[in-house]
């Protein structure tokens, strides 16, 4: 394919752009075609979606060059943009749902389409340019999630969009509605409109992008048209780093099942059902939003959840809330640390002894000297970096402050212990530190499950992986003896595609 | 730098536990110059009744702030716990008529919080427009049972001495009234300091997601919280009708807010979480000194609202600024 030969619509050059403590985009140089789909892919916290919000006005960039149209772009608010001809898709699709499909495609410029009934018939052209039939009297919020899209893509087009950022388009979308969005994709590229596709679905990228940029860290690791690459180069590019030796040799402690679980079925969920062994790390590997965390708040009792069946020791468990889960032997590292895991103005200690309130009440009251007993002995005993157990456990940094969690349920010794996203946001050292923790925990024969978006970490930790994607378990691995692009295909849910 | 700003910290939060205290001690000192009525043995006794029921309306409302949640229905409860109890006196006998009540008042609260739970509205946003309605519902149903008329002692031919003690009584040389109070207060202090159900409603109140996920129930956490302010709500009707010896079905107009007022002045936050029963006491005292002294200053009494409504905002945004 000819890929050289049409002028350039949007260049990136050199952006770069740094939070407190991260380098989201290291000198990022991407160049789009006109009238090309330009696909980009990568993990979780590449940039992807920090370049778009660059692109769009809602971040700053730090540094570089971007020119759109000709035009150099400094500053830019989002209203700016959508005007010069750059439109945003969001995962989160950004309509009115109270309001009709007409007026969401000219909210506020109703005056310039001369009224209600200007708004409607302009908007009617418009979806039926892309073959949508929508009524534009609907409501929004009366739609499915494609017919929004098409919304989205109606209001991209009353702006006369040269380029259309989609951003994870067909996360919510089915089969069917997916084949429709590829339709007006390649609608929009015949009239010369170039697209910006975000995924990190492989197969999409390979079914109808023209040109690829493989992200990963922050950095562009690689553009080239679509047909250079091969699948395997696309995921070793985006898996990239090499894996050093941050983590400690895994534990060699499995012993026999502890935990059988049947046929978790839910909304997002499609007939959960595996095992767990004593002493044995297990894995969770799938992109955010496959239903990882689901999963175990399901296992857990967080959500309510009816119909599966959980044994413990070959005995049935009911877990129907959080408390029964704790009365059977589980705990819980939840994924936001400080939302749903920490009292933030409370004392270290009483952060703590949360879980085991039980253990030091006597008739109901309780009594502090065991308390003050149970924050003392977690605090040495996992090295808690603290001026006292008193001090609000807000002030910790966040590798202490995880550490409270985790010793508030080693304080119960649970048989199983789930950990969703545990080393999120925590510096490297610490990281090291929860994993001598969840080693010492395995070989004292508790079970673990491991949930984490660092692919690395779980390959490295686990026994036993399990791959899933879009709510089903599509695969399990033994981490030691699979290639981890194996793993990363079954995660990605590496089968069919439009018929 | 760290050190420096913990000191800082440490240093603003004894300004602020002491600040009560600090205006309390003001307001007493300034008004005793300008008005030496304020200091005559009436006016103390006058003090003393006006704080009998805003005190256990305030002690229950503590618990529900406490817990991350707010009840707006305790004027509701108050109008018909107070209408029904009088009512009682005369066909069932006055101890009777006082269980009833106080069953009422525990009831209602129930109530509010089954409506909570199996609405799930866990906001306190949610929590106050629900308990609003309620507080309607309630004052529905009293003006309904009551025919929308006053009832008073003298109609009562049956004895009533345990409502006259309650309102007009000395036990040694205290008031029967301040006997209630300093029992209710040593039992939810008690309650909340010492005892695990205590913990889980402060924790529910801290982060009620955190603390589920940590094995607590937080359900059971805010079914208590509720049913101790709709019982205290129920103990401060009928120290309020005791005390003026009628009962109205509008009674109990206003209690609500000067009861969130009391427990926020006091310094329990908003939030939730964090604060005390003995807190509170400390902001009903200023609450009812302020509008007494005010009274005595000749402050109309629609300035009287201005003030307590400032009072509020600022017991708020001090709150806030701590916390940023």
């Amino acid at each position: 394919m000819d890929t050289q030969g049409t002028e350039v619509i949007l260049s990136i050059r050199d952006v770069s752009k740094s939070f407190p403590g991260v380098r989201a985009l290291d000198r990022v140089s991407i160049d789009v075609r006109r009238g090309m789909v330009h696909g980009i892919v990568g993990e979780n916290g590449a940039g992807k979606s920090t370049l778009m919000k660059i692109l769009s006005g809602v971040y700053q960039k730090d540094s570089g060059l971007v020119v759109f149209d000709g035009q150099t772009i400094e500053r830019t608010t989002p209203q700016e943009s959508m005007k010069r001809g750059l439109a945003i898709i969001y995962q989160e699709l950004n309509l009115v749902n109270t309001m009709s499909v007409g007026e969401n495609v000219f909210l506020g410029r109703f005056k310039e389409m001369k009224g209600m009934r200007g708004t409607h018939a302009k908007a009617r052209e418009l979806l039926d340019s892309i073959g949508s039939k929508v009524s534009t009297t609907k409501l929004v919020s009366e739609l499915s999630v494609s017919e929004k899209q098409m919304v989205e893509i109606a209001k991209a087009l009353s702006f006369k969009s040269k380029l259309i950022i989609m951003d994870e388009p067909s996360s919510s979308l089915t089969g069917e509605e997916m084949c429709e969005l590829v339709k007006i994709i390649h609608q929009l590229k015949e009239q010369g409109i170039s697209i910006i596709y975000i995924s990190h679905k492989l197969d999409e990228i390979f079914e109808f992008c023209d040109i690829v940029s493989v992200m990963r860290d922050g950095h562009v690791i690689d553009t080239k048209p679509k047909m250079e690459f091969t699948r395997n180069d696309l995921i070793t590019m985006m898996i990239g780093r090499t894996i050093e030796n941050e983590y400690p040799e895994r534990p060699r402690s499995v012993g026999e099942t502890l935990m059988e679980v049947r046929s978790i079925n839910t909304h997002k969920l499609r007939d959960i059902s595996f095992t767990l062994k004593k002493g044995e790390i297990l894995g969770f590997v799938g992109l955010v939003g496959a239903g990882r965390t689901e999963i175990v708040r399901a296992l857990f009792g967080a959500d309510k959840v009816r119909g599966h069946k959980v044994l413990i020791g070959g005995k049935q468990v009911a877990i129907r809330n959080p408390k029964e889960a704790v009365d059977a032997g589980l705990g819980f590292i939840p994924e936001d640390r400080k939302l749903q895991g920490l009292v933030l103005p409370f004392s270290v200690e009483s952060n703590i002894s949360m879980a085991s309130i039980s253990n030091f009440t006597k008739f109901g009251f309780i009594r502090k000297s065991l308390e003050k007993g149970i924050g003392a002995r977690q605090v040495k005993a996992l090295a808690i970096k603290t001026p006292s157990t008193k001090v609000a456990v807000g002030n910790l940094s966040g590798g202490n402050q995880q550490k409270c969690i985790v010793g508030r349920w080693l304080e119960i010794s649970p048989s199983i212990f789930i950990m969703d996203e545990p080393t999120k946001g925590i510096d490297v050292g610490a990281k090291y530190e929860i994993y001598m923790l969840m080693k010492d925990i395995a070989e004292k024969g508790g079970a673990i499950i491991l949930i984490s978006s660092e692919l690395p970490e779980v390959l490295n930790m686990s026994n036993r992986v399990l791959t899933i994607f879009e709510g089903r378990i599509t695969g399990e691995f033994d981490p030691q003896s699979t290639k981890a692009d194996i793993i990363m295909s079954a995660a990605l849910g590496m089968t069919g595609g439009c018929a | 730098m760290e050190e420096k700003k913990t000191v800082r910290k440490a240093g603003h939060s004894i300004v602020r536990d002491y600040l009560v205290l600090v205006m309390i001690a003001a307001l007493v000192a300034i008004t005793a110059i300008v008005e030496p009525k304020f200091m005559s043995g009436a006016n103390l006794v006058n003090i003393m009744r006006q704080f009998g029921p805003l005190i256990m309306v305030s002690l229950g409302m503590t618990f529900v702030i406490m817990g991350g949640f707010i009840d707006l229905s305790v004027a509701g409860t108050i109008n018909l716990v107070a209408v029904v109890t009088i009512s009682l006196i005369q066909p069932l006998g006055q101890a009777p008529a006082l269980l009833i009540g106080l069953a009422i008042g525990a009831v209602c609260g129930i109530l509010n919080s089954v409506l909570i739970l199996s609405s799930g509205a866990l906001t306190q946003a949610e929590a106050l427009f629900i308990t609003f309605g309620m507080s309607t519902v309630y004052s529905a149903i009293a003006l309904l049972y009551s025919h929308g008329s006053t009832m008073h002692f003298w109609d009562i031919a049956r004895s009533k001495s345990l409502f006259e003690a309650i309102g007009g009584g000395n036990l040694g040389f205290l008031s029967v009234s301040f006997v209630i109070f300093l029992t209710c207060l040593a039992a939810l202090w008690v309650f909340q300091a010492k005892t695990a159900e205590g913990r889980a409603i402060c924790l529910t109140g801290g982060n009620k997601t955190a603390a589920r996920l940590a094995g607590i129930v937080v359900s059971r956490s805010i079914v208590v919280i509720y049913t101790i302010c709709g019982f205290m709500a129920g103990v401060g009707a009928i120290v309020l009708f005791s005390r003026i010896t009628t009962a109205a079905p509008v009674i109990g107009a206003g209690y609500e807010t000067n009861a969130i007022l009391s427990v926020v002045v006091g310094g329990t936050t908003l939030k939730g979480g964090k604060g005390s029963v003995l807190r509170t006491v400390m902001g009903v005292l200023l609450v009812i000194l302020m509008s007494n002294c005010l009274d005595l200053l000749g402050v109309s009494s629609y300035m009287q609202y201005a003030v307590k409504g400032a009072i509020l905002v600022f017991a708020i945004w001090l709150d806030n600024r701590k916390q940023a």
